[in-house]
Parts: C-alpha cells; sequence; structure tokens
C-alpha cells in the first residue's frame, strides 16, 4: 500500500521537473548565449606539497595578464572573456589525473594547462588525450614528457602540446660546466630511486665515461634519507670534485649539511630540482656561492612578452618591486604558458569544435618570452624545445645570490657573462 | 680502519635519533601497556606546533621548548582526561582504535591547516657544524646533541621509574592494574602523570626531529615504524633497552647504506625481523625487582 503511493509520487514528481526543465529551456536565450559565452580554461597546478615552488609565481602572472588584456581575447570573429578554472595537484600524480577528469567532466573547460614536473603534466596530459581534451603544458624537459608517456616518435599525440628545453641538452649544458673547471674528473652521483633518478643512471655512466670522467654512485636510494653520511664517505674516498644531484630542496638540506659537517665540498656541485631556486639555497648563506645549476630562463635572456610587451629583465625588475621575493625561471614559464595560451586562443575557428581549439594551439609559431615556442619543429611531435643556458650562483647585491651565465651551447641568443669557478673550500 | 670507524659513529649517533623517537612510546606501549598508534602523529603535531612558535615569534627551536614543553603537557593532560580515561581498557583493541582515530584527524588536520609541503626547524649555524676528535672522522654536533639528549632523558627517567615511590606505583599499575587498586595506588593519578612525562619526551623529540629531518602531514607513520620497531627490539619497559635497540638500528641502517645506500632504510627492518625471530621478548626484557 505504502509502497505503491511512494511510486506514484516519484513518477508525477519526474513528470512536474521534467516539465519544468524544459519550460526553463525555452525561455532562455540560448543562441545569444552560445556566441559570447567565455573561453573556460582548466589550470591544473602542483601548488602545495613538495612541488609547490612551481605554482608560487601563478598569482603575479595572473595580475600581469589582466592588466594587458583584460582577460579579453578574440576568438573567432567576437570577444570572449578568459575563465580560468584552477586546481591544485598537491604534487601527486594521481591527484593530478583525478583533478583533470574533473576539469573535463564537471567543470566543462574547452583547454586544460598544466605545469611542473612530469609528475603533473604526463598525468594531466594523458588524461586530456583519452577524453579529447586540448591540453597546453609545460615545465617538464622534453624526453621524460615525451617518452615517460609511452610516445611514439613516428605518431605523437592527437590532442597534447607540450614546451619546454630538452633533458638532453640541460644535461650537456652541465657537462660544458663541470668541462670549465679543472677537476680529477671523478663525479659522484646523488639519484634518487625515482623516475628522474633511473633515468640519469641509465643515460649519465656511457657520457661521463666518453668525457674521460669516473662515476663514484652509492646507488639508487628511497627518499627521504635519515642520513646522507653513507654517500658523503663514499664520495671522500673515491676523492669525488664533482657532485652531479638529482635531488629536492629538502633532501639536498639534508645532504649539503652532512657534507659540510663532514669537511667535503666538491669543486663543483650542481643539484637539479634544487639548484635552480635562489629560495632554497639562501639558508647556507656563503656556502651556496659558486653552485652550478641549468638555466632555463633568466632576465639575460633577450626575449620579449608578446602579451605585456616587457623584456625578460623588465619582467623580472617588475616581480621584485611586486613582490621581495627573488625570480627563478618558472617566472618566464607561466608567463610564457598564458602566451601560448593567447596565441592559440586567437587562431581558433570554431570555439565549440574540441578539433578546432586543438588545430589552433598545435600550429602556434609565436616568439614568446622564453623564446620561440613552435609546435611544428619540437624533436617530437606536437612538442617545442626552448633554449636552455648554464650559470652559477655568486654573492649578490638586492639579494644574497645572483646568478651569472657561464654557459650558451644550446642557448645562442644568451651571452656569457663569466667563467665557471670552483667552489670555495672549507 | 676509519671508514670502519665512521660507520659505527654515524651508525651510534643516527641511534640517539631513533631513540628520541622511541623514548615516549617505549614509556606508553612498555609501561602504560597502551599501544598508542597516533605516537608518530603526535610528535608531527608538536613539531608543527613547534614551527608556528618559531614562525610567529622568529625564535630557535631550542627556545620555542620552553612555550613548547608546557603546551605539550597540556595538551597531554586534555587527552588523558577528555579521551584515554573515558575509553574501556579492559579491551586492549578499544584505545588502539581511539588512537588510530586520532591519528587519521591529526593527519588530515595538518593537511587542511598546512599543505603537504615539507617542513623543517631552522636552527641556524649549528646544523652545519662539525667536529673532527680524530683525523678523518668528522661528527656532527647536532647528532651528538641528539644523543646526549637521549642518554639523560633516559636515566632521569629509568631513575624516576625504579628509583622513586611514583615510579613504584607506575611499574605497579603496569604490572596489574587490578592488585594495584586494590593496595590503595590512585590509578587515574598515575595514569595522567605518566603520560605528562610521555609528553615531555615527544616535545623533545619534536623539535630535533624537526631540526634534523623534513616532516609533513604524513610522516608521522614511518616515525613510528622506526620507534616501534626500537621499542619491540629494546624490550618492553626498560629505556635503556630503547637506547640500545635505537642504537642497533641505526648501526644496520648505516651498515647496509656504506653497501650501497639503497639498503639503508630495508637493512633497519631486516635486523629487526632478525632480532624479533631470534629474542622474541627483545633484547633488554624489563628488569625485574
Amino acid at each position: 500500500m505504502t509502497l505503491r503511493r511512494l511510486e506514484t509520487t516519484r513518477r508525477s514528481f519526474l513528470a512536474g521537473g521534467a516539465g519544468l526543465a524544459a519550460g526553463a529551456l525555452a525561455g532562455f536565450p540560448m543562441p545569444a548565449l552560445a556566441k559570447n559565452r567565455p573561453v573556460r580554461v582548466g589550470i591544473a597546478l602542483p601548488r602545495t606539497g613538495p612541488l609547490a615552488l612551481f605554482a608560487e609565481h601563478l598569482p603575479f602572472v595572473m595580475d600581469q595578464v589582466e592588466r594587458a588584456t583584460k582577460y579579453t581575447v578574440n576568438v573567432g570573429g567576437s570577444d570572449r572573456l578568459v575563465e580560468l578554472v584552477i586546481k591544485d595537484t598537491q604534487s601527486s600524480p594521481n591527484r593530478a589525473s583525478q583533478v583533470a577528469l574533473e576539469l573535463i567532466l564537471d567543470e566543462g573547460v574547452d583547454v586544460i594547462l598544466a605545469s611542473g614536473t612530469p609528475e603533473t603534466t604526463n598525468p594531466v596530459s594523458d588524461q586530456c588525450e583519452l577524453n579529447g581534451m586540448p591540453c597546453l603544458t609545460t615545465e617538464a624537459p622534453l624526453e621524460p614528457y615525451f617518452l615517460g608517456r609511452k610516445g611514439d616518435p613516428a605518431v605523437g599525440f592527437e590532442w597534447t602540446n607540450h614546451f619546454y628545453f630538452s633533458g638532453t641538452q640541460a644535461g650537456g649544458a652541465i657537462l660544458e660546466i663541470f668541462g670549465q673547471v679543472e677537476t680529477n674528473g671523478v663525479v659522484g652521483a646523488l639519484w634518487p630511486n625515482d623516475s628522474d633518478g633511473n633515468t640519469f643512471a641509465q643515460i649519465y655512466p656511457p657520457v661521463l665515461a666518453e668525457r674521460g670522467m669516473t662515476l663514484s654512485d652509492p646507488g639508487r636510494f628511497d627518499m627521504p634519507l635519515a642520513s646522507y653520511s653513507a654517500a658523503v664517505a663514499k664520495f671522500k674516498a673515491d676523492g669525488v670534485e664533482i657532485v652531479h644531484g638529482i635531488i629536492p630542496p629538502p633532501e639536498f638540506t639534508t645532504f649539503y649539511n652532512e657534507a659540510i659537517q663532514q669537511n667535503f665540498i666538491p669543486k663543483v656541485l650542481y643539484a637539479g630540482k634544487t639548484s635552480a631556486f635562489p629560495s632554497a639555497l639562501e639558508t647556507f648563506g656563503s656556502r651556496a656561492h659558486r653552485l652550478v645549476t641549468e638555466v632555463p630562463w633568466g632576465p639575460q635572456f633577450p626575449y620579449t612578452s608578446p602579451i605585456t610587451g616587457q623584456t625578460a629583465a623588465e619582467v623580472v625588475e617588475e616581480y621584485h618591486a611586486a613582490s621581495g621575493r627573488q625570480w627563478n625561471s618558472q617566472l618566464g614559464f607561466k608567463l610564457a604558458m598564458f602566451e601560448v595560451l593567447f596565441a592559440g586562443l586567437a587562431r581558433i575557428e570554431d570555439l565549440d569544435d574540441p578539433q578546432s581549439v586543438q588545430k589552433a594551439i598545435s600550429s602556434i609559431s609565436d616568439d614568446t618570452v622564453v623564446g620561440r615556442v613552435d609546435f611544428s619543429k619540437g624533436p617530437f611531435p606536437n612538442t617545442a624545445v626552448t633554449p636552455i643556458a648554464g650559470g652559477q650562483w655568486l654573492e649578490g647585491t638586492d639579494f644574497p645570490l645572483r646568478l651569472a651565465i657561464t654557459e650558451n651551447t644550446f642557448a645562442p641568443d644568451v651571452a656569457i657573462e663569466a667563467k665557471t669557478l670552483p667552489m670555495l673550500s672549507a | 680502519m676509519t671508514d670502519i670507524a665512521n660507520v659505527v659513529i654515524q651508525g651510534v649517533l643516527l641511534g640517539g635519533l631513533f631513540a628520541i623517537y622511541a623514548l615516549g612510546l617505549s614509556l606508553v606501549f612498555g609501561v602504560l601497556r597502551i599501544v598508542n598508534i597516533a605516537h608518530g602523529d603526535v610528535l608531527v603535531l608538536v613539531a608543527y606546533v613547534a614551527l608556528v612558535i618559531c614562525d610567529s615569534f622568529s625564535i630557535s627551536p631550542f627556545l620555542a621548548l620552553l612555550a613548547l614543553i608546557p603546551l605539550a603537557l597540556l595538551g597531554g593532560f586534555a587527552f588523558q582526561v577528555g579521551v584515554f580515561e573515558r575509553v574501556d581498557r579492559r579491551d586492549p583493541l578499544v584505545p588502539m582504535l581511539v588512537a588510530f582515530g586520532f591519528a587519521v584527524v591529526i593527519q588530515n588536520g595538518l593537511l587542511l591547516l598546512f599543505g603537504t609541503n615539507p617542513r623543517k626547524l631552522d636552527a641556524g649555524a649549528i646544523e652545519q657544524l662539525g667536529v673532527s676528535p680524530f683525523p678523518g672522522i668528522n661528527v656532527s654536533v647536532l647528532a651528538v646533541m641528539i644523543l646526549v639528549i637521549a642518554i639523560v632523558l633516559i636515566a632521569i627517567f629509568q631513575a624516576i621509574l625504579y628509583r622513586s615511590r611514583f615510579g613504584i606505583r607506575v611499574r605497579a599499575v603496569s604490572d596489574s592494574e587490578e592488585n594495584a587498586r586494590l593496595i590503595g595506588v590512585d590509578i587515574t593519578a598515575t595514569f595522567r602523570k605518566a603520560f605528562m612525562m610521555v609528553m615531555l619526551t615527544v616535545a623533545v623529540g619534536a623539535v630535533l626531529m624537526g631540526i634534523k629531518t623534513n616532516f609533513d602531514p604524513f610522516s608521522g607513520a614511518s616515525r613510528l615504524l622506526i620507534a616501534f620497531e626500537v621499542v619491540v627490539i629494546g624490550g618492553l619497559g626498560n629505556l635503556w633497552g630503547t637506547l640500545a635497540a635505537g642504537i642497533v638500528i641505526g648501526l644496520a641502517q648505516m651498515v647496509g647504506a656504506s653497501i650501497d645506500v639503497s639498503y639503508q632504510t630495508l637493512a633497519g627492518h631486516l635486523v629487526f625481523l632478525v632480532i624479533l625471530l631470534i629474542r622474541p621478548q627483545g633484547l633488554f626484557p624489563k628488569v625485574v625487582g
């Protein structure tokens, strides 16, 4: 009895609801809405977690873009507003994949941007490829991006586009820096048990041997490591004068503190993921002087932003004035991400057709603040390689550290400022 | 020769840190017989409190201890009165589940407040300070300090437990709550005081941990694992055993790492398993008498 009554109620409710929905649709000016609907752009970034350094410039860059464009762009003949939906990947690949899916299914975005190491770009790109969503990513070297996603260089990906420097070129630039300093050629490796560490352990040993350098490798370790003293002891025993590490800032702090305690100061010290970030080095005071790094972008890069019209040096200067914090290369690439996005949006013929959006982005060949981005030329389909220089941190005036360019094999536009100097021993 | 000496010295020093992690757990688990699953997370929580104190007053973490210890004692007291005294301890599973629930709450609360960024307490120049007692061997001043603090704390607590009337009451409660109550021991008061002792070690341990290594909202589990291994190897209820076991695990890690750094963490766990197999009561079971 009760059951039947419930059933009728549910049906009548459903019928009423459908009628209501239909009425609402009919009363709405649909065509006008479709014509001027805003462009929805999803952004997936590691705003918290170990990779949070990659997101710190976003608010500044968004203000810059707003000042220059008011977030209005001409798409297919009519001015449209650009709406940004920003999601935090929490530095986790699983979470990145999940937020990409949320952007696609729940937020109804037209294009997705993602940035900050393969842990962010790869899961987001994979999700976009599966769902036919145009995607633009940066700040992961091309090889771990493309090969890490099991990409076939002959075929490529249909929906995903990526620009950054090439890991091979960056590794080459670091080797050039190693060669500038007089050493015994013994290289100590700090390569952890993660995708980057294992990649270097595979690729680097033959390259080093080719250059007549010998390797001291304590093995792949799991982070966080409670103590690096075993690695330091091995480096000392093997007479290491060059250290090549791929470890994030907190781990580098543990390592370098123990190295200093143990009186181990190599002549050349490089830590990928750390030594490009002055904020991670400042705690070491004068001990941070003469650390070497790759330089994907900096105030010395002779390029201009097509959005704001500022040179790289002017962008850096304004960032310093606005934030009181020191620049790092992420600043340039955050801005370039918007430059490529806007260049792509301006080429779209039909915003409601994802194919048209993807075609517009992949056909870009534009100058940006990080150099020319041309997706037709890259080493892999739909990728673009940007220049990579090398440099060394010296004592600064406005900030504790300042970067000097010492190497430009893969960034010939960037002028060399100094020769790489050996680190100061204790 | 200096290589071997170096491995031994670094291992012993690392053991000091592990003993500090485990000291609080050794008291709760070994003496009070409560399996405190939340121990690692409480350690991390207190480290975050230390971080907030250091950041807001721009003071050294050691100075922050002055404020941190009373806060931790108060927190521990409130927790004991508000939670552990209200749960049924006749079934040991119940307080364990309560602690487990608190571990989850602490982790997610910290995640909400601080995000997943790894943090560190900044103690300044002492972190890099090293001395060289023998040629070829360099010792971290901070690591020596941690070991000395561990030894001093253990000496004090061991004396309290085995040389004071309060210690006798604690051990009586530990042996049999029923019999202790029969001879007129105030169980509730004894538990409260003992739990505050635990929180004192947690405050000191959290600050030392925060200076020596990184922590994030989820690092409690790995700290708990090491603390548990140390307590079990050391033998329940013997605090000197806790120190010895900390050193055993520290040594095992350093010996493993000197073969290949990838064996560092694994070697500690292997030694734990081996000792558990051949001496399940621990290296130094509870002192009798």
